[in-house]
Protein backbone atom coordinates (compact mmCIF):
# COMPACT_ATOMS: atom_id res chain seq x y z
CA UNK A 1 0.00 0.00 0.00
CA UNK A 2 3.18 2.08 0.92
CA UNK A 3 4.83 1.83 -1.95
CA UNK A 4 1.43 2.22 -4.50
CA UNK A 5 1.44 5.71 -2.83
CA UNK A 6 4.81 6.93 -3.12
CA UNK A 7 4.70 5.58 -6.87
CA UNK A 8 1.64 7.77 -7.31
CA UNK A 9 3.14 11.08 -5.14
CA UNK A 10 6.53 10.32 -7.83
CA UNK A 11 3.85 10.17 -10.71
CA UNK A 12 2.44 13.75 -9.45
CA UNK A 13 5.50 15.78 -8.91
CA UNK A 14 6.64 14.09 -12.29
CA UNK A 15 3.72 16.07 -14.34
CA UNK A 16 3.99 18.73 -12.13
CA UNK A 17 7.24 19.36 -13.02
CA UNK A 18 6.45 18.60 -16.71
CA UNK A 19 3.63 20.89 -16.61
CA UNK A 20 6.30 23.68 -15.12
CA UNK A 21 8.94 22.68 -18.28
CA UNK A 22 5.71 22.77 -20.46
CA UNK A 23 6.49 18.94 -22.12
CA UNK A 24 3.75 17.59 -23.13
CA UNK A 25 2.43 15.08 -20.72
CA UNK A 26 0.34 11.71 -21.35
CA UNK A 27 -3.19 12.25 -20.25
CA UNK A 28 -4.16 10.71 -16.89
CA UNK A 29 -6.19 7.77 -16.73
CA UNK A 30 -8.44 8.59 -14.41
CA UNK A 31 -10.44 12.15 -14.39
CA UNK A 32 -10.83 13.72 -11.05
CA UNK A 33 -13.54 16.30 -11.82
CA UNK A 34 -15.15 16.65 -15.33
CA UNK A 35 -13.67 19.94 -16.91
CA UNK A 36 -16.34 22.39 -17.57
CA UNK A 37 -17.43 25.87 -16.80
CA UNK A 38 -19.38 27.08 -13.90
CA UNK A 39 -21.18 29.98 -13.74
CA UNK A 40 -21.99 32.57 -10.46
CA UNK A 41 -24.31 35.01 -11.72
CA UNK A 42 -26.20 37.76 -9.31
CA UNK A 43 -28.35 40.60 -9.75
CA UNK A 44 -27.95 43.08 -6.73
CA UNK A 45 -29.81 46.15 -5.64
CA UNK A 46 -29.02 48.50 -3.18
CA UNK A 47 -31.02 51.76 -2.06
CA UNK A 48 -30.24 54.12 1.03
CA UNK A 49 -33.55 55.52 2.34
CA UNK A 50 -33.90 59.47 2.06
CA UNK A 51 -33.54 59.54 -1.80
CA UNK A 52 -29.45 58.78 -1.30
CA UNK A 53 -27.65 56.16 -3.32
CA UNK A 54 -28.83 53.55 -5.82
CA UNK A 55 -26.76 51.11 -7.26
CA UNK A 56 -28.11 48.34 -9.76
CA UNK A 57 -24.73 45.74 -9.41
CA UNK A 58 -25.06 42.95 -12.48
CA UNK A 59 -22.07 40.24 -11.52
CA UNK A 60 -21.05 37.04 -13.56
CA UNK A 61 -18.53 34.78 -12.16
CA UNK A 62 -17.15 32.39 -14.70
CA UNK A 63 -14.78 29.40 -13.53
CA UNK A 64 -13.32 26.54 -15.81
CA UNK A 65 -12.15 23.39 -13.95
CA UNK A 66 -9.52 21.39 -15.72
CA UNK A 67 -7.94 17.96 -14.89
CA UNK A 68 -5.52 18.35 -11.91
CA UNK A 69 -7.24 21.03 -9.92
CA UNK A 70 -6.44 23.61 -12.16
CA UNK A 71 -8.71 26.67 -12.59
CA UNK A 72 -9.32 29.77 -14.08
CA UNK A 73 -11.53 32.30 -12.76
CA UNK A 74 -13.16 35.21 -15.05
CA UNK A 75 -15.66 37.45 -13.20
CA UNK A 76 -17.21 40.91 -14.24
CA UNK A 77 -19.34 43.26 -12.61
CA UNK A 78 -21.56 46.02 -13.97
CA UNK A 79 -22.59 49.17 -11.72
CA UNK A 80 -24.86 52.09 -12.36
CA UNK A 81 -24.89 54.67 -9.17
CA UNK A 82 -27.51 57.47 -9.26
CA UNK A 83 -28.71 59.40 -6.23
CA UNK A 84 -27.31 61.76 -3.19
CA UNK A 85 -24.42 61.47 -1.18
CA UNK A 86 -23.92 63.57 1.88
CA UNK A 87 -20.85 66.05 1.23
CA UNK A 88 -19.39 67.29 4.38
CA UNK A 89 -21.24 70.47 5.15
CA UNK A 90 -23.45 71.50 8.51
CA UNK A 91 -27.00 71.44 8.42
CA UNK A 92 -27.96 75.20 8.90
CA UNK A 93 -31.95 76.77 9.99
CA UNK A 94 -31.71 78.60 6.55
CA UNK A 95 -30.88 77.76 2.60
CA UNK A 96 -27.17 76.80 1.83
CA UNK A 97 -25.83 77.44 -1.73
CA UNK A 98 -22.92 75.85 -3.12
CA UNK A 99 -20.45 75.38 -6.17
CA UNK A 100 -20.91 72.08 -7.78
CA UNK A 101 -17.63 69.94 -8.36
CA UNK A 102 -17.86 70.80 -11.85
CA UNK A 103 -16.91 74.38 -10.96
CA UNK A 104 -20.38 75.67 -13.57
CA UNK A 105 -22.91 76.16 -11.60
CA UNK A 106 -24.75 76.25 -8.06
CA UNK A 107 -26.95 73.82 -6.64
CA UNK A 108 -29.00 74.83 -2.92
CA UNK A 109 -29.35 72.81 0.18
CA UNK A 110 -32.78 73.61 1.84
CA UNK A 111 -32.85 74.92 5.43
CA UNK A 112 -32.46 72.14 8.40
CA UNK A 113 -31.20 69.45 5.73
CA UNK A 114 -28.00 67.93 6.12
CA UNK A 115 -26.32 69.19 2.63
CA UNK A 116 -26.42 66.36 -0.26
CA UNK A 117 -25.21 66.88 -3.35
CA UNK A 118 -27.83 65.44 -5.56
CA UNK A 119 -25.52 65.17 -9.13
CA UNK A 120 -23.81 62.08 -8.39
CA UNK A 121 -24.13 59.54 -11.35
CA UNK A 122 -21.90 56.94 -12.30
CA UNK A 123 -21.28 53.99 -14.24
CA UNK A 124 -18.76 51.47 -13.41
CA UNK A 125 -17.21 48.15 -15.33
CA UNK A 126 -15.01 45.53 -13.22
CA UNK A 127 -12.91 42.26 -14.45
CA UNK A 128 -10.73 40.20 -13.21
CA UNK A 129 -8.82 36.94 -14.15
CA UNK A 130 -7.36 34.43 -11.69
CA UNK A 131 -5.75 31.29 -12.20
CA UNK A 132 -5.10 28.56 -9.66
CA UNK A 133 -3.09 25.28 -9.63
CA UNK A 134 -1.03 23.01 -7.49
CA UNK A 135 2.51 23.20 -7.68
CA UNK A 136 3.89 20.19 -6.65
CA UNK A 137 1.85 18.08 -4.02
CA UNK A 138 1.71 20.66 -1.29
CA UNK A 139 1.65 23.76 -2.49
CA UNK A 140 -1.01 25.77 -4.61
CA UNK A 141 -0.31 29.23 -5.59
CA UNK A 142 -4.04 31.35 -7.53
CA UNK A 143 -2.44 34.33 -9.30
CA UNK A 144 -4.32 37.10 -10.91
CA UNK A 145 -5.30 40.82 -12.21
CA UNK A 146 -7.95 43.14 -11.58
CA UNK A 147 -9.07 46.55 -13.42
CA UNK A 148 -11.97 48.58 -13.06
CA UNK A 149 -13.08 52.15 -15.02
CA UNK A 150 -15.39 54.72 -13.81
CA UNK A 151 -16.01 57.95 -15.02
CA UNK A 152 -13.77 59.69 -12.50
CA UNK A 153 -11.53 56.23 -11.47
CA UNK A 154 -9.76 53.27 -12.98
CA UNK A 155 -8.21 51.07 -11.25
CA UNK A 156 -5.57 48.09 -12.11
CA UNK A 157 -4.10 45.44 -9.82
CA UNK A 158 -2.40 42.19 -9.35
CA UNK A 159 -2.60 39.50 -6.72
CA UNK A 160 -0.07 36.01 -5.98
CA UNK A 161 -1.19 33.81 -2.96
CA UNK A 162 1.09 30.61 -2.44
CA UNK A 163 -0.56 28.39 -0.25
CA UNK A 164 1.42 25.19 1.41
CA UNK A 165 -0.69 22.35 3.08
CA UNK A 166 0.77 20.49 6.30
CA UNK A 167 -0.31 17.71 8.55
CA UNK A 168 -2.23 15.54 6.18
CA UNK A 169 -3.79 18.31 4.53
CA UNK A 170 -5.11 19.65 7.82
CA UNK A 171 -3.54 22.89 8.04
CA UNK A 172 -2.88 25.20 5.03
CA UNK A 173 -0.86 28.26 5.45
CA UNK A 174 -0.31 31.30 2.98
CA UNK A 175 0.56 33.90 2.13
CA UNK A 176 -0.42 36.56 -0.39
CA UNK A 177 0.41 39.94 -2.23
CA UNK A 178 -1.57 42.45 -4.15
CA UNK A 179 -0.30 45.47 -5.68
CA UNK A 180 -3.21 48.19 -7.17
CA UNK A 181 -2.57 51.81 -8.94
CA UNK A 182 -5.28 53.32 -8.84
CA UNK A 183 -5.77 56.67 -11.00
CA UNK A 184 -8.46 59.70 -10.09
CA UNK A 185 -9.51 62.42 -12.58
CA UNK A 186 -12.21 64.39 -10.75
CA UNK A 187 -14.95 66.10 -12.03
CA UNK A 188 -13.57 69.45 -11.95
CA UNK A 189 -10.16 68.47 -10.98
CA UNK A 190 -9.07 67.57 -7.76
CA UNK A 191 -8.84 70.31 -5.24
CA UNK A 192 -6.19 71.40 -3.49
CA UNK A 193 -6.20 70.01 0.45
CA UNK A 194 -8.37 72.91 2.06
CA UNK A 195 -8.80 74.64 -0.77
CA UNK A 196 -11.84 77.26 -0.36
CA UNK A 197 -14.82 76.79 -2.40
CA UNK A 198 -15.18 79.23 -5.00
CA UNK A 199 -17.37 81.30 -7.44
CA UNK A 200 -19.00 79.68 -10.73
CA UNK A 201 -16.20 79.68 -13.06
CA UNK A 202 -13.02 80.13 -10.62
CA UNK A 203 -11.09 76.99 -10.45
CA UNK A 204 -7.99 78.26 -9.14
CA UNK A 205 -8.50 75.75 -6.46
CA UNK A 206 -7.95 72.81 -8.46
CA UNK A 207 -5.20 70.69 -9.93
CA UNK A 208 -5.64 68.35 -12.39
CA UNK A 209 -5.21 64.26 -12.19
CA UNK A 210 -4.21 62.29 -9.07
CA UNK A 211 -3.31 58.74 -8.23
CA UNK A 212 -2.55 56.58 -5.02
CA UNK A 213 -1.04 53.21 -5.03
CA UNK A 214 -2.43 50.42 -2.31
CA UNK A 215 -0.06 47.63 -1.18
CA UNK A 216 -1.57 44.37 0.71
CA UNK A 217 -0.22 41.41 2.35
CA UNK A 218 -2.03 38.85 3.84
CA UNK A 219 -0.66 35.64 6.00
CA UNK A 220 -3.30 33.23 6.83
CA UNK A 221 -3.78 29.64 8.26
CA UNK A 222 -6.78 27.59 7.92
CA UNK A 223 -7.14 24.35 10.20
CA UNK A 224 -9.16 21.75 10.27
CA UNK A 225 -10.73 21.12 13.96
CA UNK A 226 -12.63 17.91 13.30
CA UNK A 227 -14.88 16.21 11.01
CA UNK A 228 -17.61 19.05 11.45
CA UNK A 229 -15.29 22.00 11.58
CA UNK A 230 -12.82 24.04 10.46
CA UNK A 231 -11.39 27.68 11.24
CA UNK A 232 -9.44 30.20 9.68
CA UNK A 233 -6.64 33.08 10.84
CA UNK A 234 -5.44 35.57 9.20
CA UNK A 235 -3.11 38.79 9.38
CA UNK A 236 -3.83 41.48 6.99
CA UNK A 237 -1.52 44.82 6.16
CA UNK A 238 -2.28 47.24 4.22
CA UNK A 239 -0.53 50.64 3.04
CA UNK A 240 -2.22 53.23 0.90
CA UNK A 241 -0.03 56.16 -0.72
CA UNK A 242 -0.85 59.18 -2.95
CA UNK A 243 -3.79 60.98 -3.16
CA UNK A 244 -6.26 59.61 -0.48
CA UNK A 245 -8.50 62.70 0.31
CA UNK A 246 -12.06 62.36 -1.05
CA UNK A 247 -12.19 65.39 -4.03
CA UNK A 248 -16.05 66.16 -3.53
CA UNK A 249 -15.71 66.38 0.24
CA UNK A 250 -16.03 69.70 2.07
CA UNK A 251 -15.97 70.97 5.76
CA UNK A 252 -18.05 73.89 6.44
CA UNK A 253 -16.05 76.99 8.09
CA UNK A 254 -17.93 77.83 11.31
CA UNK A 255 -19.11 81.02 13.62
CA UNK A 256 -17.03 80.20 16.56
CA UNK A 257 -19.65 81.28 19.09
CA UNK A 258 -22.72 80.28 17.29
CA UNK A 259 -21.51 77.44 15.35
CA UNK A 260 -23.34 78.60 12.35
CA UNK A 261 -22.23 78.70 8.76
CA UNK A 262 -20.20 81.99 8.10
CA UNK A 263 -21.84 84.06 5.45
CA UNK A 264 -19.72 84.49 2.20
CA UNK A 265 -19.99 88.13 0.29
CA UNK A 266 -20.54 87.36 -3.02
CA UNK A 267 -19.39 90.27 -6.03
CA UNK A 268 -21.94 91.70 -7.64
CA UNK A 269 -23.32 89.29 -11.09
CA UNK A 270 -21.56 86.70 -9.30
CA UNK A 271 -22.44 83.09 -8.82
CA UNK A 272 -21.11 81.23 -5.86
CA UNK A 273 -21.30 79.77 -2.35
CA UNK A 274 -23.31 81.61 0.10
CA UNK A 275 -21.12 80.51 2.82
CA UNK A 276 -17.86 79.56 3.78
CA UNK A 277 -16.77 76.16 2.33
CA UNK A 278 -13.48 74.37 2.25
CA UNK A 279 -12.35 70.97 0.39
CA UNK A 280 -11.02 68.41 2.68
CA UNK A 281 -7.37 66.87 3.48
CA UNK A 282 -6.38 63.57 4.44
CA UNK A 283 -3.04 62.27 4.93
CA UNK A 284 -0.81 60.98 1.97
CA UNK A 285 -0.14 57.96 3.27
CA UNK A 286 -2.93 54.63 5.33
CA UNK A 287 -1.25 51.97 7.20
CA UNK A 288 -3.91 49.70 8.01
CA UNK A 289 -3.37 46.38 10.25
CA UNK A 290 -6.50 43.51 9.98
CA UNK A 291 -6.93 40.46 12.30
CA UNK A 292 -9.46 38.07 11.09
CA UNK A 293 -10.64 34.77 12.30
CA UNK A 294 -13.72 32.65 10.83
CA UNK A 295 -15.13 29.16 11.53
CA UNK A 296 -17.79 26.96 10.34
CA UNK A 297 -19.03 24.67 12.47
CA UNK A 298 -21.52 21.75 10.79
CA UNK A 299 -24.36 20.60 12.95
CA UNK A 300 -26.53 17.63 11.32
CA UNK A 301 -27.19 19.57 8.08
CA UNK A 302 -27.26 22.92 9.38
CA UNK A 303 -24.02 25.27 8.64
CA UNK A 304 -23.09 28.02 10.80
CA UNK A 305 -20.36 30.90 9.52
CA UNK A 306 -19.22 33.54 11.83
CA UNK A 307 -16.60 35.51 11.61
CA UNK A 308 -15.11 38.56 13.82
CA UNK A 309 -12.47 41.17 12.50
CA UNK A 310 -10.84 43.61 13.95
CA UNK A 311 -8.79 46.21 12.32
CA UNK A 312 -6.92 49.47 13.47
CA UNK A 313 -4.94 51.95 11.20
CA UNK A 314 -3.08 55.15 11.74
CA UNK A 315 -5.62 57.44 11.17
CA UNK A 316 -6.82 56.52 14.24
CA UNK A 317 -9.48 54.25 13.58
CA UNK A 318 -10.28 51.15 15.42
CA UNK A 319 -13.03 48.96 13.68
CA UNK A 320 -14.46 45.70 14.57
CA UNK A 321 -16.80 43.44 12.66
CA UNK A 322 -19.05 40.04 13.78
CA UNK A 323 -20.55 38.30 11.09
CA UNK A 324 -22.90 35.60 11.73
CA UNK A 325 -24.71 33.21 9.14
CA UNK A 326 -27.11 30.44 10.03
CA UNK A 327 -27.85 28.17 6.74
CA UNK A 328 -30.75 25.57 7.64
CA UNK A 329 -31.81 23.30 5.07
CA UNK A 330 -35.22 23.00 4.55
CA UNK A 331 -36.61 19.58 2.78
CA UNK A 332 -33.96 18.10 0.34
CA UNK A 333 -33.38 20.99 -2.08
CA UNK A 334 -33.85 24.64 0.24
CA UNK A 335 -32.44 26.66 2.64
CA UNK A 336 -32.85 29.63 4.83
CA UNK A 337 -29.76 31.23 5.42
CA UNK A 338 -30.27 34.26 8.55
CA UNK A 339 -27.59 36.75 8.50
CA UNK A 340 -26.56 39.14 11.29
CA UNK A 341 -23.26 41.52 11.11
CA UNK A 342 -22.69 44.17 13.98
CA UNK A 343 -19.74 46.81 13.19
CA UNK A 344 -18.44 49.83 15.23
CA UNK A 345 -15.68 51.98 14.57
CA UNK A 346 -14.03 55.01 16.11
CA UNK A 347 -13.52 58.34 14.36
CA UNK A 348 -10.37 58.87 12.70
CA UNK A 349 -8.06 61.46 14.40
CA UNK A 350 -8.99 64.22 11.89
CA UNK A 351 -12.38 64.04 11.99
CA UNK A 352 -13.86 67.21 12.30
CA UNK A 353 -17.44 68.38 11.74
CA UNK A 354 -17.06 71.73 10.55
CA UNK A 355 -14.07 74.59 10.78
CA UNK A 356 -14.21 77.18 13.28
CA UNK A 357 -13.48 80.97 11.36
CA UNK A 358 -10.35 82.57 12.73
CA UNK A 359 -8.64 79.73 14.54
CA UNK A 360 -5.56 78.38 12.05
CA UNK A 361 -6.25 75.16 9.71
CA UNK A 362 -4.98 71.77 10.64
CA UNK A 363 -3.11 70.05 8.86
CA UNK A 364 -5.62 67.46 7.86
CA UNK A 365 -9.66 67.73 8.36
CA UNK A 366 -12.66 65.72 7.04
CA UNK A 367 -16.21 65.41 7.79
CA UNK A 368 -16.87 62.25 5.43
CA UNK A 369 -19.07 60.65 7.99
CA UNK A 370 -17.26 57.21 6.93
CA UNK A 371 -14.35 58.43 9.09
CA UNK A 372 -16.95 58.87 11.63
CA UNK A 373 -18.02 57.28 14.70
CA UNK A 374 -20.55 54.79 14.38
CA UNK A 375 -22.20 51.93 14.73
CA UNK A 376 -23.48 49.39 11.99
CA UNK A 377 -26.19 46.81 11.89
CA UNK A 378 -26.80 44.41 9.06
CA UNK A 379 -30.12 41.95 9.42
CA UNK A 380 -30.84 39.67 6.48
CA UNK A 381 -31.96 36.71 5.13
CA UNK A 382 -31.66 34.29 1.74
CA UNK A 383 -33.41 31.60 0.75
CA UNK A 384 -32.41 29.09 -2.09
CA UNK A 385 -33.50 26.05 -3.74
CA UNK A 386 -31.66 23.77 -6.38
CA UNK A 387 -33.90 22.98 -9.60
CA UNK A 388 -34.33 19.41 -11.26
CA UNK A 389 -31.79 20.41 -13.45
CA UNK A 390 -29.28 20.97 -10.90
CA UNK A 391 -28.47 24.35 -11.02
CA UNK A 392 -29.04 26.72 -8.41
CA UNK A 393 -31.07 29.76 -7.35
CA UNK A 394 -31.04 32.40 -4.29
CA UNK A 395 -32.57 35.45 -3.00
CA UNK A 396 -31.42 37.46 -0.36
CA UNK A 397 -32.94 40.72 1.46
CA UNK A 398 -31.00 42.96 3.69
CA UNK A 399 -31.66 46.04 6.39
CA UNK A 400 -28.08 47.74 6.59
CA UNK A 401 -28.57 50.75 9.16
CA UNK A 402 -25.58 53.30 10.24
CA UNK A 403 -26.28 54.90 13.57
CA UNK A 404 -23.41 57.30 14.67
CA UNK A 405 -22.68 60.51 17.27
CA UNK A 406 -20.87 63.76 16.43
CA UNK A 407 -18.20 64.31 18.75
CA UNK A 408 -19.97 66.24 21.24
CA UNK A 409 -16.68 68.08 22.06
CA UNK A 410 -16.69 69.39 18.68
CA UNK A 411 -20.21 70.95 18.89
CA UNK A 412 -20.16 74.48 19.21
CA UNK A 413 -23.44 76.51 20.33
CA UNK A 414 -26.08 75.84 17.64
CA UNK A 415 -24.48 72.94 16.88
CA UNK A 416 -25.69 70.92 20.30
CA UNK A 417 -29.07 71.53 18.83
CA UNK A 418 -29.06 69.92 15.55
CA UNK A 419 -28.80 66.75 14.04
CA UNK A 420 -25.25 66.85 12.65
CA UNK A 421 -24.44 62.91 11.81
CA UNK A 422 -26.08 61.84 8.56
CA UNK A 423 -27.15 58.36 9.65
CA UNK A 424 -27.78 55.64 7.08
CA UNK A 425 -30.67 53.61 5.73
CA UNK A 426 -30.30 50.90 3.04
CA UNK A 427 -31.73 48.13 1.22
CA UNK A 428 -30.08 45.13 -0.53
CA UNK A 429 -31.76 43.18 -2.64
CA UNK A 430 -30.06 40.09 -4.57
CA UNK A 431 -31.20 37.61 -6.85
CA UNK A 432 -28.42 34.68 -8.04
CA UNK A 433 -28.62 32.19 -10.57
CA UNK A 434 -25.86 29.20 -10.30
CA UNK A 435 -25.58 26.75 -13.43
CA UNK A 436 -23.39 24.95 -15.96
CA UNK A 437 -21.99 22.11 -13.35
CA UNK B 1 -20.21 46.61 23.75
CA UNK B 2 -21.28 43.32 24.77
CA UNK B 3 -21.06 41.14 21.73
CA UNK B 4 -17.34 43.16 21.20
CA UNK B 5 -16.14 41.47 24.49
CA UNK B 6 -17.55 38.29 23.40
CA UNK B 7 -16.17 38.62 20.03
CA UNK B 8 -12.51 39.26 21.57
CA UNK B 9 -13.49 36.15 23.50
CA UNK B 10 -14.56 33.58 20.53
CA UNK B 11 -11.34 34.97 18.82
CA UNK B 12 -8.69 33.83 21.66
CA UNK B 13 -10.87 30.85 21.47
CA UNK B 14 -9.80 30.21 18.28
CA UNK B 15 -6.52 31.64 18.60
CA UNK B 16 -5.74 29.40 21.56
CA UNK B 17 -7.58 26.18 19.50
CA UNK B 18 -5.16 27.75 16.55
CA UNK B 19 -2.14 26.22 18.88
CA UNK B 20 -2.36 22.91 18.57
CA UNK B 21 -2.92 22.42 15.09
CA UNK B 22 -0.65 18.93 15.00
CA UNK B 23 -2.98 16.92 16.80
CA UNK B 24 -5.76 18.07 14.94
CA UNK B 25 -8.06 17.17 12.32
CA UNK B 26 -9.48 14.63 10.23
CA UNK B 27 -7.90 11.41 8.36
CA UNK B 28 -8.31 11.94 4.61
CA UNK B 29 -11.67 9.22 4.81
CA UNK B 30 -13.24 11.78 7.31
CA UNK B 31 -13.33 14.61 4.82
CA UNK B 32 -17.08 14.01 3.49
CA UNK B 33 -18.73 16.76 5.20
CA UNK B 34 -15.77 19.44 5.12
CA UNK B 35 -16.02 18.83 1.26
CA UNK B 36 -19.69 19.76 1.08
CA UNK B 37 -20.13 23.26 -0.69
CA UNK B 38 -21.80 25.24 2.50
CA UNK B 39 -18.43 24.10 4.34
CA UNK B 40 -16.26 26.18 2.05
CA UNK B 41 -14.87 28.90 3.58
CA UNK B 42 -15.82 31.29 0.95
CA UNK B 43 -19.28 29.41 0.18
CA UNK B 44 -20.69 32.00 -1.90
CA UNK B 45 -17.63 34.05 -3.72
CA UNK B 46 -20.20 36.52 -5.55
CA UNK B 47 -22.01 37.49 -2.71
CA UNK B 48 -19.05 38.02 -0.57
CA UNK B 49 -17.38 40.63 -3.24
CA UNK B 50 -20.35 42.32 -2.87
CA UNK B 51 -21.08 42.30 0.26
CA UNK B 52 -17.24 43.43 0.71
CA UNK B 53 -18.01 46.26 -2.16
CA UNK B 54 -20.65 47.98 -0.41
CA UNK B 55 -19.07 47.53 2.62
CA UNK B 56 -15.71 49.16 1.55
CA UNK B 57 -17.82 51.85 0.66
CA UNK B 58 -20.07 52.72 3.36
CA UNK B 59 -17.46 52.42 6.14
CA UNK B 60 -13.41 52.95 7.14
CA UNK B 61 -12.59 49.35 7.19
CA UNK B 62 -11.59 46.93 4.13
CA UNK B 63 -10.04 43.50 4.00
CA UNK B 64 -9.79 40.82 6.64
CA UNK B 65 -10.73 37.50 4.92
CA UNK B 66 -8.26 38.46 1.92
CA UNK B 67 -7.24 41.48 0.10
CA UNK B 68 -8.36 44.79 0.57
CA UNK B 69 -10.83 45.13 -2.09
CA UNK B 70 -11.74 48.34 -3.49
CA UNK B 71 -10.95 49.92 -6.95
CA UNK B 72 -13.74 52.62 -6.91
CA UNK B 73 -13.87 56.41 -5.79
CA UNK B 74 -17.14 54.74 -3.85
CA UNK B 75 -19.75 57.71 -2.39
Amino acid sequence: MIRKNRKSIAATLATATCSLLGNSIPEPVQAQEEPGWDFNTALLYYVEGDDRVDDLSLNVLARKTFLDDRSLSLGFAFDTLSGATPVGAVPFDSVQTLTRASGRSTYSVPADAIPLDATFWDTRYAIHANWQQPLGRLYSIDTGLSASFEYDYTHIGANFKLSRDFNKRNTTASIGLAFASDDMDPEGGAPVPLAPMLDVGDQSNKTGDESKDVIDVVLGVTQVISRNMLVQLSYSFSDSSGYLTDPYKILTVVDPVTGDPVPRVLAPGAEGPSHEYRFESRPDSRTKHSFYAQTKYYMSGKVLDASYRFMTDDWGIDSHTVDLRYRWPVGENKYFEPHLRFYSQSEADFYRISLVDGVPLPSYASADYRLGDFDALTVGLKYGWTLASGNEMSARIELYKQDGDAPQDQLIGNQLTREMYPDLDAIIAQFSYRFGR
Amino acid sequence: MRIFSKAVFVFSLVIGAGTGCSSMGVEPWERDVLAKEEMQLLADPVEAGLDDHIYFSKEASSGGRGFGGGGCGCN
